[in-house]
């Protein structure tokens, strides 16, 4: 039978690739509408294929032309320099990159070290313990978060944020990698606990019913057998956490102090990549070293995140087969 | 998902509908398309005069966008702006960046700036010694230039501002800024700059005299209090040109609007509402 | 569930005791932590709303800016932001879903799909400046267009592409499998499961997805500055597709950062109260459906 090559699922179901045996039982006409459903079948599958295939290229276009502009940077400045020096001085042609790509580090593993545990306990919240009408209400109030503009919560850090840190702690300034953390914490909780939410409640009730049959608590339900079960989609939730963390940049800036000197400390002016790139993109000329190596972090960033990406997956695949 | 998509249907259907409408009718023979990239110090008046200007000339189009001066005459040797605006003379060498070949400087305002500080700070006056020294970070306590035993805090705007550039060969004389420490940051634009003085107790940092409110105190610079008055008689040293770039002499719109943006009823109407200077004042 | 055994293996009651202490605890935790939280939220959204919500005119949300007068309005802008949100949605929503819908149901399980699926994960993750930068390397450097409402809206959607592409593959794929099967078993080709069967069962998660993407490209500023500009063609509902777009977040970006006008301090917060009440709307909105839905099904 041709039509078991053209829709092949993936989570084959019994009946699946034997989809128009009951069509064919049927009148005369039956001929005409298989094969028609058939086109559609097909079609619609190609045209899947290709937006996915689309989504990519937009992906590879970008990594090309920050690849393209980037590699040039190492006409001017070793490799060996821009990935280990500390020393970012452009206008002295110094470009050490490595305190933005540690910063960047440090910030994102900052930001999820506050951010995971909060978002998590929200969405077990959410989607376990709160009465329906609080949850009803709950989850447009959490993605309107998402929405606020980041130009806001850099504002708003900017003004409220660190004059509270400074005054709390006594340091001068207040800006630094501790401030960023905390207003990334507030940009990415709504995205993490949003799709833990959803993950956590299309786990089947029947674990959840086995478990309290079992005699387990709330407590012992939701920790060993409602999170375990919703690990994927909530790994998905800190992935994309962490993605928007990794590149936010309007409201990094303006709490961050751009200043390029290594994060060692929590209250200290620092950068990161994108931070860096956004403030000095728009003032270098077009076809200078330091616009190249501004390229090149651009580029750096995105294969950082592709990194760690593929990290957390294979830690997945790890977990799931312990 | 039907009304999502009948309502799009719609909107294009409007769309072609207002296209066609808006191409019949109009007062001024004058068309053309007018792209404005660059200095965001200028974008203010360079809106204010497109608005005008689009009143006068409705066939005409003008989009501005703005990121950093430099952005400005960029886009005019890669041809995707007919206009840059750019807070110095771009067919000279500044510090910093190379003359741009070809492109003709058109002066459309004055812009005078001011060293700024938190209100906290007691100090009213500073010289130019001691402004080069504080920002290049060789004083570092307000005791040391008259104030209160307290660390100062130097707010920056980031290379390539053209208020940076500006402020580095006019009041600086040509010294070259700190780039670290635990009390210097750098910020992205005039009104962060506004933010961060206005919250933060010690900090020094310069802005255009425009964007000076009353939760702030500007310095007197060798003893001249920044205010118009002292620009246009010459005593306040602390300012410069705005310049619109274009590539070789401009005609046509372009030209039209250089030459609207420079007139008379503009420069003495609303570029001093703006509070920026006319270039007639100063010869 | 070893602990739960276990408790219920022992004859005396301490285990379940400390179970039980566990378990109040817990809940306490939870509510406390949560009601923290919401507290925060509630506290952020009357800062906002607050201080914008009680002086708004619709002189205000209709009108023209100014540059030098006070009393300019947002009018042009809220409109292109509404405009470029409806065609970057057309773009970005029936490609994601369809990348969704191949991942989560088509797709083969090999390293090949594992790539894409990194790709999709990886592009998420793009900080919007570089689709900034790229959506000018496309639209204004190659196809010579400028700064238009176009290519700003095309650009917002390849932000939103990624994002829409994993939403609904993760909502499809948390569709019990006995629904699919019960589909086939129907004799429904694959087409037809997928839209009368995982589709409907997954619309909570999609709608969770289209109020994020909808937010994040309502609200977004970095890519729109650098791909349509700073400005309004300047008159109230023009469609034309080549005009200048600046959005609301853009002018309350603008009027924040460089707005000379004296009242710049009362518009960025009227405007910022205005955007975040229009993506509170759209929450709400979009779930009313939802919440009929639930309402009959029960």
């Amino acid at each position: 039978m041709q039509l078991d090559t053209s829709a092949r699922p993936s989570i084959a179901g019994p009946n699946a690739s034997g989809l128009g045996t009951s069509i064919k039982a049927g009148s005369g006409k039956s001929f005409d509408r298989k094969n028609r459903l058939l086109f559609y079948n097909r079609f619609f599958k190609l045209a899947c294929i290709a937006s996915a295939v689309f989504v990519c290229l937009i992906l590879f276009g970008i990594l090309f032309l920050m690849f393209r502009t980037g590699v040039l940077t190492f006409r001017d400045v070793s490799p060996m320099t821009f990935f280990f020096s500390t020393d970012w001085s452009p206008e002295k042609d110094r470009y050490g990159a490595f305190v933005f790509i540690f910063g960047t580090f440090a910030l994102t593993l900052l930001t999820l070290l506050i951010s995971v545990p909060l978002s998590v306990i929200i969405a077990v919240f959410l989607a376990e313990v709160a009465p329906t009408w609080l949850r009803n209400l709950l989850r447009p109030v959490l993605d309107l978060l998402v929405g606020i503009p980041s130009v806001v919560y850099g504002f708003l850090g900017l003004t409220i944020l660190i004059p509270l840190l400074r005054d709390i702690t006594g340091t001068n300034m207040g800006d630094g990698i501790l401030a960023a953390a905390i207003v990334l914490t507030i940009m990415v909780l709504p995205t993490i606990s949003r799709v833990s939410d959803d993950a956590i409640s299309a786990v089947p009730r029947k674990y959840r019913d086995a478990s309290y049959a079992l005699g387990a608590t709330r407590f012992q339900t939701i920790f060993k057998v409602t999170i375990p079960a919703a690990r994927s989609g909530i790994l998905y939730g800190v992935i994309l956490g962490m993605a928007r963390a990794i590149g936010e940049t309007m409201a990094v800036v303006m709490v961050i102090g751009n200043t390029p000197q290594l994060a060692d400390a929590l209250f200290k002016p620092t950068s990161v990549l994108t931070s860096n790139i956004v403030m000095q993109i728009a003032n270098v000329p077009f076809d200078s070293t330091w616009n190249n190596a501004l390229y090149m972090m651009g580029f750096l960033l995105l294969v950082i995140s592709l990194l760690m990406i593929v990290l957390v997956r294979l830690l997945q695949r790890k977990g799931a087969h312990s | 998902m039907k009304w999502f998509k009948s309502l799009s249907v719609a909107a294009l259907a409007i769309a072609l509908v207002s296209t066609s409408v808006s191409a019949v009718g109009a007062a001024s023979s004058l068309k053309g398309k007018i792209v404005i990239n660059g200095s965001s110090a200028l974008l203010p008046l360079t809106l204010q005069a497109a608005n005008e200007f689009k009143k006068l000339h409705p066939k005409v189009k003008i989009s501005a966008s703005a990121a950093g001066s430099i952005t400005g005459p960029q886009s005019v040797r890669k041809g995707i702006a007919d206009i840059g605006a750019v807070d110095w003379d771009a067919s000279q060498d500044v510090p910093g960046f190379k003359k741009f070949e070809g492109q003709v400087a058109h002066k459309v305002a004055i812009i005078p700036f001011a060293a700024v500080v938190n209100k906290n700070v007691k100090v009213e006056d500073l010289t130019t010694k001691q402004l080069q020294d504080i920002f290049s970070g060789k004083v570092t306590n307000w005791k040391d230039v008259g104030g209160d035993d307290a660390d100062i805090i130097v707010v920056n705007r980031a290379f390539g501002s053209g208020t940076r550039v500006n402020f580095q060969m006019k009041a600086l004389q040509g010294t070259e800024f700190i780039s670290k420490g635990n009390n210097y940051k750098e910020v992205k634009s005039s009104g962060d700059m506004k933010t961060a003085v206005e919250t933060t107790p010690n900090s020094i940092g310069y802005m255009d005299l425009v964007y000076v409110t009353s939760n702030m105190k500007a310095l007197k610079i060798n003893k001249v209090a920044p205010t118009e008055a002292n620009v246009v008689n010459g005593t306040y040293k602390v300012w410069g040109y705005g310049y619109y770039m274009t590539k070789g002499e401009p005609d046509g719109a372009t030209k039209e609007f250089i030459e609207y943006i420079q007139s008379a009823k503009f420069q003495n109407g609303s570029l001093k509402k703006l509070k920026f200077i006319p270039i007639s004042a100063i010869k | 569930m070893k602990n739960a055994t276990g408790a219920a293996r022992s004859p005396f009651s301490s285990g379940r005791g400390i179970n039980s202490f566990n378990n109040r605890l817990f809940t306490a935790f939870v509510w406390s932590a949560s009601a923290a939280m919401v507290l925060f939220i509630l506290a952020l959204l009357y800062l906002i709303l607050q201080k914008g919500l009680p002086t708004l005119t619709w002189d205000f949300i209709l009108g023209l800016p100014s540059e030098i007068e006070e009393g300019g309005g947002i009018g042009p802008a809220l409109f292109n932001s509404f405009y470029m949100l409806l065609i970057s949605l057309f773009i970005a929503v029936p490609l994601g879903m369809a990348a969704g819908i191949y991942l989560a149901e088509f797709a083969p399980n090999n390293k090949l799909i594992g790539f894409v699926r990194i790709c999709v994960e990886g592009l998420a993750s793009v900080p919007s400046i570089i689709f900034g930068l790229f959506g000018i390397a496309l639209f204004v450097e190659m196809f010579q267009i400028g700064l238009t409402i176009l290519g700003g809206a095309v650009s917002l959607a390849f932000l939103n592409l990624p994002v829409m592409t994993r939403v609904t593959e993760e909502s499809i794929r948390a569709v019990p499998g006995e629904l699919k099967q019960a589909s086939f078993a129907l004799g429904a080709t694959h087409l037809q499961t997928i839209r009368r069967v995982l589709v409907p069962s997954a619309i909570n998660g999609l709608v969770t997805g289209l109020c994020l993407i909808a937010g994040r490209a309502f609200g977004e500023s970095a890519v729109i500055i650098l791909t349509a500009g700073v400005t309004t063609s300047g008159e109230m509902w023009d469609f034309n597709l080549l005009s200048p777009g600046e959005t609301l977040a853009v002018h309350l970006w603008y009027v924040q950062s460089e707005a000379i006008v004296p009242d710049a301090v009362s518009i960025s917060d009227k405007a910022a109260a205005v955007l975040v009440f229009v993506i509170l709307l759209f929450n709400v909105l979009f779930r009313i459906p939802l919440w009929i839905k639930e309402r009959n099904s029960r």
